[in-house]
């Protein structure tokens, strides 16, 4: 449920008394679309029926420029102010002494009136780019709506629609590039609503709620969980799939294990319990909470707070099991003992630079280093080696100096790296951050960079480390020499003859992670891509996120673009990379951030809840989704597959028809079965095959391992080898074809529905022979 | 059972799939789209729709797409490829043989066919389809293909700055192609190039024409140069609202405004945005259809036709006349009616004083501007006068915008239907002034194309054969004048009953004035072909 936009307590936000802007639309190209008319936020553009064409008023428009931005023609242009309130402010929190300092830096808004100031700049867009923007999609104009109304419990609802972690991701989260990126002033080159800042209010004033498990009274207040599968049946071969015995779990709950218990694992964990499931977590550490435990230093993310979800998944019932490490035949066993696997292992194998003496003493990786540093400020320790006095290290023997701090280099200076080093200045050391990228182009935080040069940490960019030398096996000279990057799409350059010899006391490399090799040897096609499609849906392209220059407080980053490639990988998180096993967060795309593992954990769980997949031995979950596909150029086959429709449908399957054009990525992850039409393209003998689009769209198939499929092709003269082609391709992917048929002639229309029978009975007779 | 999406039903009315009804049964709606509950359009506006686009709409039985063979071809993204390849060819041939072939005008294939048929050929095209030589032109093909990178498929990037055509100027709408075509004639006339005077002139015209489309194609996006700058885009677009085919339009108009993509405008995956900035779902002309199928191709739902209709359904029917295409078809009027004048005695002693005055040769640009200008002032003077004379004193006139296009004053209440009823005489008139030309020299043709295999030359009998002589020709132009004022009283009738009858305190002296003007323009146009027969 979505809240109706507010306007009378939006306009507060808005500045009086100056100028409106003047938008002019260009009836010379103005077709009346009304993409501007069904967007504008202030009800600014309204149909001229009489001609046809769009009307703007500018006394009512504030210039957020979205028309300018979703005019398929480019008819419109705004010009002047925009009228919006200043963002309010929030504070930095910088301790005066660092030493053991772990208070959080950043700070969110204090009182109600700023909040409800704050959340009276947001123009609730009727198509708002800010959801679009958010990897997980929070219904953002919904839950500032609610703030401006004052309702925390209406707030907490939205956010539990799609997220399980707003008081974590409202403190992590890079809003620049996500949602306050995407928010329509920013597209229009001003200041963004603080997103962030109000998720993190809500949050900080009242508590997250708990999981709502299915039967409780608080499952019915969410709006996704809904009963477990199998409780609610509405057809007889659904009551025979309850009452089959199913191994451990009771009541045909399924039973799923989950390899991870960070974000992507949270979140996989929260969904499937809300679903009725049985979760098992398996995590390597001996906490929970992954990234969110050891990765992100008490500064940025308080540790109640990290603590939080896995503080009420276990009181909710999920089984943890912590220091339990699943290799690859853990892998198998975990597939025989359960229904669904979900591996949400993470990307933890941090990139070591090609450089000589990255092997020395005093060279550690940046996830030891947080781990160690953590456990020393909780405790209000120091760091033993680097605590020079305690240590005698080579350089501090070789200077004589006595009781100067410790010298910490990090390679990097991207989220890791800073935390690093702010770690490292509150365990008393000199911190010095270097990054090969120019600084216009480097992938830092603009206010996390302040905030650690605030602190005192030595933040440069452009120049490497190229060697370490030690003393005695332990690291003490860092060679660093400039280097020069001209574009941001050119790898850096180093310069030569620049070398500067720099000694260190401790080199921390923090230049990113990457998949283990180790458990990504698994043919499931890891790390996946993220890149934004060629040609986006036009529904993206619509909302005008796409069409803006990117912001410069987002690093000049695309948004758009940037939000496409983070959608392709939430949605492919949905379909199993084998069959009954689903991968999820970084694990699937790689090193990545909190919120996307979340989105991708929780796509996949929705996918396992609404496959009931069971394991070997155990029925086969009857076929109650069918998409019926098709491409089709004169209709034939559009007739041909409506008909097949009409079959499977009758006995009270739900079955979508669409064609082929239409099926993404997301059609496929609900469908149980998928029945694919083309028509035969090519020259009577030569070049017969499926059509030009069917083969096109077969060969950008995503995995769908395990998905059952039934093809057929209508003809003029032969089919050839068409049924055979779509065999191979759909079997590449994963497929399994269940049955195949070719109609052509005058009679296709009959034999469609003979196709359409024999489908039929073959699901039933699977069904009856599985159980 | 439930089938939750069909073609063209994917949709719902606010943009969200249709997930179906299958949440009762199914733990989690897999695929429900989160944005998609975020997102709560305003309800398009559809008020006094149905009213807009009555008279317009073409009737389903006419769509010629229905059929599975049609709708085929036009499937096929070869299909432009193939209307453009053959022209492609000529014009190259035109280009090169005018400046390498004989300079005999009438024995060069490039003069020839470029004069003697395709200027005529291009007429009755018009007349009949509308743009059809627009979706299969060579100039703009030509720079299309390297705007797209390729020769049919559905590219991503496109090659050049993909600007848009300023707003200062993209107001104006059609009358910048017209000031072309007036620059463009002018050229011609100075140049001797259609006469046709030395062929390498023709070939230097249709290098000018193409490395102008390719300089716009390059510079601004889609095909702004066929939209704004063709100087034979506003003459097509205007003379070919006579034409049989209303262009490509939706189906269901309700589909199209709840369409949450609009593949049509911003391309989808086997089509591109409408290069001339048309929508099916509110075209009602075929003013600006190229009939380059990309909509067709492009559309998710299916909900696109190619429609016929009656002749002259585009001048009468469209709600909305466009003040552009008025003065478009004054200018056009103008235009044609000089070069009438140019071929009488009178004229020569006026444009040879002149060209001794100014010392700029024939045509002078002073009174080729001159008549034009007076002509088309005429015609606003006529409908100045007559408006005065009938408009109805208690006449509440709609709000109407600041710019160009949307100025609204009694004068163009009354200006813009009488323009295009005019339309079918004007239209006439430039076909009856290629006809000489065609009748003429057509044959020349065949000499024209043995001269590549050295069999051609001007002692020929068949160089010299016509198809008909020269008082006959005068007699198939005036039938054509006669025709065409017949069409332009029968438009200006029908136009004067529903939009003059609405704004004149006496609409049967409306009528009377709308078919007067319309019989006037035809009865110039037969006089001064009787004076240019009696002048030769």
């Amino acid at each position: 449920m979505t809240i109706a936009p507010d306007r009378t307590t939006a306009t507060p936000g808005i500045t009086a008394g100056t100028a409106s802007p003047a938008v002019t639309v260009l009836v010379d190209r103005c077709a009346g679309c009304q993409e501007c008319v069904v967007r504008c936020p202030t009800e600014a553009l309204t149909m001229d029926t009489g001609r046809w064409v769009a009307v703007a008023d500018s006394a009512r428009c504030v210039g957020c420029r979205q028309c300018v931005r979703t005019c398929p023609f480019s008819a419109i242009t705004v010009e002047g102010p925009m009228l919006v309130a200043d963002r309010v402010a929030t504070q930095v929190h910088l301790p005066e002494h660092l030493d053991g300092d772990v208070s959080e830096t950043r700070r969110g808004i204090t009182t109600w009136d700023e909040a409800v100031a704050e959340a009276s700049r947001c123009l609730s867009c009727p198509d708002p780019t800010c959801v679009r923007g958010c990897p997980t999609h929070n219904d953002i104009p919904g839950f500032v709506a609610a703030v401006r109304q004052r309702d925390l419990d209406e707030a907490h609802r939205i956010l539990r629609r799609t997220t399980f972690l707003p008081d974590v991701c409202s403190r992590v989260c890079d809003q620049a590039v996500q949602c306050e990126g995407s928010c329509t002033w920013s597209l229009a080159g001003g200041t963004p609503v603080a997103i962030g800042a109000l998720e993190r209010f809500i949050t900080d004033n009242a508590p997250v709620p708990p999981p709502a498990l299915p039967g409780t009274p608080g499952a019915t207040g969410s709006a996704d969980a809904s009963s477990a599968p199998g409780e609610v049946s509405a057809s007889p071969a659904r009551r025979r799939r309850v009452a089959a015995p199913s191994g451990t779990s009771t009541a045909g709950a399924p039973s799923v294990a989950i390899v991870g218990s960070g974000p992507a694992g949270i979140a996989a964990a929260w969904e499937l319990l809300q679903g009725g499931a049985h979760v098992t977590v398996f995590e390597r550490d001996a906490a929970p909470g992954g990234l969110l435990g050891w990765g992100i230093p008490d500064f940025t993310l308080p540790a109640a707070v990290a603590e939080r979800p896995w503080d009420q998944l276990q009181a909710a019932g999920v089984d943890l099991r912590c220091s339990t490490a699943v290799d690859a035949s853990g892998l198998e066993r975990l597939l025989a003992e359960h229904d669904a696997v979900v591996l949400a292992h993470g990307a933890g194998m941090p990139v070591r630079p090609p450089i000589p003496g990255v092997d020395l003493a005093g060279v550690e990786d940046a996830t030891s280093f947080l781990q160690r540093a953590r456990t020393a400020l909780e405790n209000g320790d120091k760091l033993a080696d680097l605590d020079k006095a305690a240590t005698g290290s080579p350089r501090t023997a070789a200077t004589g100096s006595q009781r100067t701090a410790a010298t910490v280099l990090v390679l990097g200076a991207g989220n890791t790296a800073m935390d690093v080093a702010r770690c490292a200045r509150r365990l008393g050391a000199n911190a010095i951050c270097i990054d090969w990228m120019d600084p216009r182009f480097a992938p830092v935080r603009p206010d996390e960079l302040e905030e650690a040069r605030a602190e005192g940490v030595d933040v440069r960019f452009s120049s490497t480390v190229v060697g370490l030398e030690g003393t005695g096996g332990t690291v003490a000279v860092a060679r660093i020499a400039r280097t020069r990057q001209e574009r941001a799409d050119r790898r850096p350059v180093i310069q030569q003859g620049s070398d500067e010899l720099v000694p260190v006391d401790h080199v921390v490399l923090a230049m990113g992670y990457r998949l283990d090799p180790e458990l990504s040897h698994d043919d499931l096609g890891r790390p996946f891509v993220k890149q934004a499609p060629e040609l986006p849906d036009r529904r993206w392209t619509g909302s005008g996120i796409l069409a803006a220059p990117a912001p410069s407080f987002a690093r000049h980053q695309p948004v758009g673009r940037l939000a496409l490639a983070r959608e392709t990988a939430r949605v492919t998180a949905a379909l199993p990379r084998r069959e009954r096993l689903w991968v999820a967060g970084d694990a699937l795309v790689g090193p990545s951030t909190v919120v996307e593992a979340m989105a991708q954990g929780r796509e996949a769980a929705r996918a396992v809840l609404a496959h009931r997949p069971r394991r070997p031995g155990a029925p086969r979950p009857e076929i109650a989704h069918v998409v019926v596909a098709y491409d089709s150029v004169g209709g034939r086959t559009a007739s041909c597959a409506r008909a097949v429709a009409d079959l499977l449908g009758a006995d009270g399957t739900t079955v979508e028809i669409l064609p082929l054009k239409q099926v993404d990525t997301m059609t496929l992850a609900r469908a149980d079965l998928l029945v694919l039409g083309t028509w035969t393209e090519g020259f009577v003998v030569a070049g017969v095959g499926p059509s030009r689009t069917t083969r096109r769209w077969l060969a950008d198939l995503p995995p769908i391992a395990g998905l059952r499929v039934a093809t057929f092709c209508t003809y003029g003269v032969t089919p050839r080898g068409t049924l055979g082609i779509m065999r191979t391709l759909i079997e590449a992917r994963g497929g399994e074809v269940v049955a195949e048929a070719s109609m052509g002639g005058r009679n296709v229309l009959t034999a469609a529905k003979r196709f359409g029978v024999t489908v039929r009975t073959r699901m039933r007779s699977r069904e009856a022979v599985a159980s | 059972m439930t089938i939750t999406a069909g073609p063209g039903a994917t949709t719902g009315p606010d943009g969200a799939r249709t997930a179906g009804t299958d949440t009762a049964t199914r733990p989690t709606p897999v695929g429900t789209d989160p944005v998609m509950t975020a997102v709560h359009l305003r309800p398009p506006q559809r008020r006094g729709m149905e009213e807009r686009f009555a008279a317009t709409d073409p009737s389903p039985g006419l769509d010629i797409a229905r059929h599975p063979k049609v709708a085929r071809i036009l499937h096929n993204r070869r299909l432009q490829f193939m209307l453009i390849l053959p022209n492609q060819i000529v014009f190259w041939a035109v280009i090169f043989l005018g400046l390498l072939g004989t300079v005999v005008p009438g024995l060069n294939f490039g003069t020839a066919i470029t004069w003697y048929l395709w200027f005529c050929l291009v007429f009755v095209m018009m007349v009949v389809v509308g743009r059809a030589w627009c979706a299969m032109c060579p100039f703009g093909g030509f720079a299309e293909w390297i705007q797209r990178r390729t020769f049919w498929k559905r590219t991503q990037k496109a090659l050049g700055l993909g600007r848009k055509v300023p707003e200062p100027i993209a107001r104006y709408g059609f009358l910048l192609s017209v000031g072309a075509f007036l620059v463009l004639t002018w050229i011609e006339e100075f140049f001797n190039i259609a006469g046709p005077g030395a062929p390498h002139a023709t070939s230097w015209m249709v290098v000018g024409i193409v490395a102008s489309a390719l300089v716009f194609f390059l510079a601004f996006e889609r095909r702004s140069f066929c939209r704004y700058v063709c100087p034979l885009s506003a003459l097509i677009g205007t003379v070919g609202a006579m034409g049989s085919v209303a262009g490509f339009r939706t189906r269901d108009r309700e589909t199209c405004l709840s369409c949450a993509t609009k593949d049509c405008m911003r391309g989808g995956t086997d089509g591109y945005g409408c290069p001339w900035y048309t929508w099916p779902g509110s075209a009602d002309s075929n003013l600006a259809c190229g009939l380059c199928t990309e909509c067709y191709k492009a559309c998710p739902s299916d909900n696109i036709g190619l429609y016929l209709q009656k002749p002259l359904t585009s001048v009468v029917a469209p709600r909305r006349r466009r003040a552009d295409v008025a003065w478009a078809v004054a200018i056009l009027w103008g235009l044609v009616v000089f070069q009438q004048v140019n071929a009488t005695n009178g004229y020569a002693s006026l444009d040879s004083w002149l060209i001794k005055a100014t010392h700029i040769g024939y045509p002078n640009p002073v009174d080729y501007v001159g008549i034009i200008a007076a002509v088309t002032a005429l015609m606003a003077g006529i409908v100045w006068v007559a408006q005065l004379a009938l408009a109805r004193r208690d006449l509440q006139l709609p709000t109407g915008g600041r710019g160009f296009m949307e100025r609204v004053s009694k004068f163009r209440a009354f200006f813009l239907p009488l323009m295009y009823g005019i339309i079918p005489v004007v239209g006439a008139d430039y076909f009856a002034r290629q006809l000489p030309k065609f009748f003429k020299h057509v044959p020349r043709l065949v000499p024209a194309i043995g001269a590549w295999f050295g069999h051609g030359s001007t002692s020929s009998s068949i160089y010299h054969m016509r198809l008909l002589a020269d008082p006959r020709i005068v007699t198939v132009q005036v039938g054509v004048i006669a025709l065409g004022t017949l069409a332009a009283v029968a438009t200006s009738w029908r136009i004067a009953g529903r939009d003059l009858a609405t704004v004149s305190a006496h609409p049967a002296a409306a009528r009377a004035v709308a078919v007067g003007l319309a019989l006037a323009c035809g009865a110039a146009a037969i006089v001064l072909y009787i004076a240019m027969h009696a002048a030769s």
